[in-house]
């Protein structure tokens, strides 16, 4: 077997060691293929599907956990993928509360950004009374959960999992009730949870957010070394 | 909805709290002069990982209590005396002391009036009685510039050698059996290093609630396969990840450690080559550990034999083990015999100098590492050299421009005699709160009271202080620059993100101010400077400086630090003292055996969300909400025998005193003994505990004395 591969990303040529992802290629080349799943701290799931490029394959692929091989032909910008990403991202703003609270606290929150990037304004999908519709846990004190905000991207998940040790979250419930859950689905605050914080670092969304910046608007205006 | 607007920056600093040393950034209001949050940074000891200490214990530097003006004690509050109250019970509420009942006593005063008080009675003492009647207790809780400068003044300003901390009162048994071993007293591989073990031995600690961060690494590394042997006599939460959890009696390390060296040199588990080539005195360890075969041990260590065994086949047949430790090993009188005895284990198994083996004694504090290589030890000058070896010496007087005294100085407890047989009449606490931390407090109280002056530098009113003739309001770690080294021997710049509050000024700064009222100045263009200073007469920071540490810090030893990120793994060839000492070490009896009167064996330490004394932790909001207040922790048969429920006030009294708590009923602790963390003044344990020390290590025996417990009649929980 062969230490490294050879492909091109939007037709630059790359070559990467055997089994690194299109995203880890792309990115080595300076192509940003956006995310909200993937974090470089934590093993990619490929679950939220905005990374999906064309390789020539019958589907699109999610590159965050796709393998590069030899020879393959990837692209990150055309009209398919541009069009899949903006569904996706639509349907993922389905029921999205507003205002986000990391949005309004720190002005992060990267499924928004994302939505901007597509020029997404509104989301066609609403369903009055949504499963998640208003649950909020503020039994942490340390950290707001707003349900209705999680997209399930798991990042929670395995930074609870993966990077803390902790195994407190998971998923919990079926279909349009799916949720992140602490221990055996009981409030944040009453369950094993040793408010780390890893979850609320590590979610993209306004799922999880620090409690006490509740109510600032905090702006970073320089950035120190 | 729009919130309150801050306009905020950030600033790239190191966690104020533990040894681990992670890496973070805080967002930092600037017109309002306070951290709003911290974020996780990519450092070689976290990974941006953090734990709640860290994410959300940072408001403590601007607690409405935070001192802002020098003090100095009014005319009718002599004689000196404890001014808070201290006992506790169901209806006392816990917390810090209060300043409203200890600003009173004090009246607020001049900068200069204060530093002038200071420089006349110490030097006046100093002239009067020579300098070894003054002592200096700093703190690892501060910059590795300001313990060279606190321990250059004591030295150099004051003429003794009476400078120590806390390293005393966690780790000090460690390095001494560390130094006369193998020569040197700091970690031979780093904590993340265990992901390349195949067996990594952790005992005596606690990491998932005191190294947070580096329990994360360790449940990692058992994740993807390193077996863990976890050995305690309380069963810490590491334990749920690991391939054996052995729960020893207390005081039994000895005989167990000695016990699995009997069986890996009886089934022929030893490396030969490495004890042949970079030890010696192995026959005379050999001929000890004979006399401790798993069956003879196995009662006395509450251990069945084959489980012995098993533990010390699966460590000796690993091609890998590395040895972590924390106080349950160092805090004993004998901790310096349970350490040469993990010490013994590691090298006759050939487990140094390699990937994935080693010594890591866990460091508590964020600085113990740095603050003893600085020299706040009594027997040495920065970088362990002795201060009864005249070209030492020679060396360091040249340097400062002062004779020094060739005589090693007393330790933290002996201070604490000396100020009670009227020996020291003078002391400079920085950033020490031994009333509640030192052993035995009353004896403690007594001390202080004796002393002639007492200056305290800190950055709130604590016990301490309140025993102070003047007190200097200090900084925050978040409100000045310089650097830390962690656990790994991690050099680290911690950067300045605030201002300090009133007229409160830099540390450093006021060690110097304080140099110079007593007539050895002291002058720096800026903290750099000292740090380079410091360097300079050092061999493991010679090649370092602000500059090259940046924003990620380096290993030391680091001969080339713009090329390299220095040394993960030390001594690959040789010893700093050539050739591995083994020590023999036989079971000693504890200092103090239970009996009918006082059957339970104390074993105290701390919890998740607290800080050694509590004057920061209690007051950070998130931390002080999530643990609120004391508890004894005590097994459910004992409780039972004793007529205790879970939530019940209880008096737990040792022979030196009592405290009133609540009692939790847990079943990770091993019957017979019970736990209490040390952070609660009002319910301090440090009220029950002994104030006997380790020979060599001149450690007290925080974990081991004996108490008795009954429940507090009902009607006074109210
Ligand atoms: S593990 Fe230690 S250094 Fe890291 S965040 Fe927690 S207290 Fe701070």
């Amino acid at each position: 077997m062969n230490d490294t591969v050879s492909l091109t990303i939007d037709g630059q040529p790359v070559e990467v060691p055997t089994g690194a992802t299109i995203w880890d290629a792309a990115r080595a080349i300076g192509i940003d293929i956006p995310v909200l799943c993937h974090s470089t701290r934590m093993r990619p799931v490929g679950v939220c599907r905005v990374c999906v490029v064309e390789t020539g394959a019958r589907n699109l692929q999610a590159a965050c956990v796709r393998p590069c091989e030899q020879g393959m032909e990837v692209r990150t910008d055309t009209d398919k993928v541009e069009r899949n990403r903006r569904m996706l991202l639509e349907l993922l703003l389905g029921d999205y509360p507003e205002p986000s609270a990391r949005e309004v606290t720190t002005g992060d929150d990267a499924l928004l950004a994302l939505a901007r990037d597509y020029a997404l304004e509104t989301s066609r999908f609403h369903r009055a009374g949504g499963a998640t519709e208003g649950r909020r846990d503020t039994s942490s004190p340390v950290i707001v959960v707003d349900h209705q905000a999680c997209i399930l991207c798991d990042r929670c998940i395995r930074g609870c999992d993966e990077l803390q040790h902790n195994h407190v979250m998971t998923r919990s419930g079926k279909g349009a009730t799916t949720h992140i859950a602490f221990d055996l689905d009981v409030p944040m605050g009453e369950s094993t949870c040793v408010a780390c914080g890893e979850c609320q670092a590590v979610c993209p969304t306004g799922a999880l957010t620090n409690r006490s910046l509740q109510g600032l608007r905090v702006v970073v205006e320089e950035e120190r070394p | 909805m729009t919130g309150q607007s801050v306009s905020a920056r950030v600033v790239n600093s190191v966690c104020p709290y533990c040894g681990v040393g992670c890496a973070l950034s805080w967002v930092v209001d600037t017109a309002n002069n306070r951290i709003v949050e911290a974020r996780g940074r990519d450092g070689a000891a976290n990974l941006g990982r953090l734990c709640v200490k860290g994410r959300y214990g940072f408001d403590y530097t601007t607690h409405a209590h935070r001192l802002a003006r020098p003090l100095i004690r009014r005319e009718q509050s002599y004689p000196k005396g404890a001014l808070s109250w201290d006992d506790n019970g169901p209806h006392r509420p816990g917390g810090p002391v209060d300043p409203q009942t200890v600003l009173p006593h004090f009246r607020e005063a001049t900068w200069d009036e204060a530093l002038e008080r200071v420089g006349e009675n110490l030097a006046g003492i100093r002239e009067r009685e020579g300098g070894d009647a003054l002592a200096g207790f700093g703190s690892a809780k501060g910059s590795n510039e300001e313990a060279y400068l606190f321990q250059k003044l004591i030295r150099a300003g004051f003429g003794t050698n009476n400078v120590d901390h806390c390293t005393r009162l966690c780790h000090a048994s460690s390095v001494a059996a560390l130094l006369e071993g193998i020569g040197s007293g700091g970690v031979t591989n780093i904590v993340r290093d265990i992901a390349r073990a195949d067996v990594a031995l952790i005992t005596g600690c606690n990491p998932t609630e005191n190294h947070p961060v580096a329990a994360t690494f360790m449940k990692e590394a058992a994740a993807n396969g390193t077996e863990l042997l976890v050995v305690n006599t309380r069963r810490p939460a590491i334990a749920d990840h690991a391939a054996m959890y052995l729960e020893i009696r207390p005081g039994s390390d000895v005989s167990f450690y000695n016990a699995m060296m009997h069986v890996i040199i009886r089934e022929g588990l030893i490396d030969a080559d490495f004890i042949a080539t970079r030890t010696e005195n192995f026959d005379a360890l050999k001929a000890t550990v004979a006399d401790y075969p798993p069956e003879s041990v196995a009662e006395f260590c509450g251990v069945e034999a084959g489980r012995i065994t098993e533990a010390a086949l699966r460590f000796g047949r690993a091609g890998a083990a590395m040895v972590f430790w924390g106080m349950g090993i160092s805090q004993h009188t004998h901790g310096t015999d349970n350490a040469r005895c993990l010490i013994a284990l590691a090298m006759i198994t050939g487990n140094t100098g390699r990937p994935g083996t080693g010594m890591h004694p866990l460091r508590g504090q964020n600085n113990v590492q740095g603050a003893s290589d600085a020299g706040l030890i009594p027997m040495v000058f920065p970088d362990y050299q002795k201060v009864d070896d005249p070209d030492v010496r020679a060396r360091f007087e040249a340097l400062w421009g002062r004779p020094l005294s060739p005589t090693p100085g007393r330790t933290v407890t002996e201070i604490t005699e000396g100020a009670l047989e009227g020996a020291i009449r003078g002391m400079y606490i920085l950033g020490e709160n031994p009333f509640v931390s030192d052993p035995d407090v009353e004896k403690v109280r007594k001390a202080l009271a004796r002393l002639e002056f007492l200056v305290v530098q800190d950055i709130f009113l604590t016990e301490t202080a309140e025993f102070a003739d003047v007190i200097l309001p200090g900084s925050a770690f978040a409100e000045k620059t310089g650097t830390v080294t962690n656990t790994d021997r991690r050099v680290q710049l911690g950067r300045q993100a605030l201002r300090p509050p009133g007229e409160a000024r830099q540390d450093w700064h006021i060690i110097c101010q304080i140099a110079q009222r007593v007539g050895y100045p002291m002058e720096y263009a800026d903290v750099a400077a000292v740090f380079d200073e410091f360097a300079g007469c050092t061999d493991s920071y010679a090649s370092l400086n602000h500059t090259v540490l940046g924003d990620h810090g380096r290993w030391y030893p680091c001969p080339d630090p713009e090329h390299s990120e220095g040394e993960p793994i030390v001594f690959k060839d040789t010893f700093p003292r050539g050739r591995a000492l083994l020590v023999p070490a036989r079971q000693s009896p504890p200092v103090e055996a239970t009996d009918a009167e006082y059957p339970l064996v104390l074993n105290t330490g701390r919890v998740l969300e607290h800080w050694h004394t509590g004057t920061m932790t209690r007051r950070s909001q998130v931390l002080h909400g999530l643990s609120p207040e004391g508890f004894v922790e005590i097994h459910p048969d004992d409780a039972a025998g004793h007529g205790i429920a879970d939530g019940d006030w209880v008096e737990v009294a040792s022979r030196r005193g009592s405290i009133r708590i609540r009692a939790q009923v847990r079943d990770r602790i091993a019957r017979g003994s019970v736990f209490v963390p040390m952070h609660y003044r009002e319910a301090c344990a440090n009220v029950l505990t002994h104030p006997a020390v380790d020979p060599d290590g001149k450690i007290p025996a925080f974990k081991y004395c004996a108490v008795r417990i009954s429940r507090l009649a009902a009607k006074k929980s109210a």
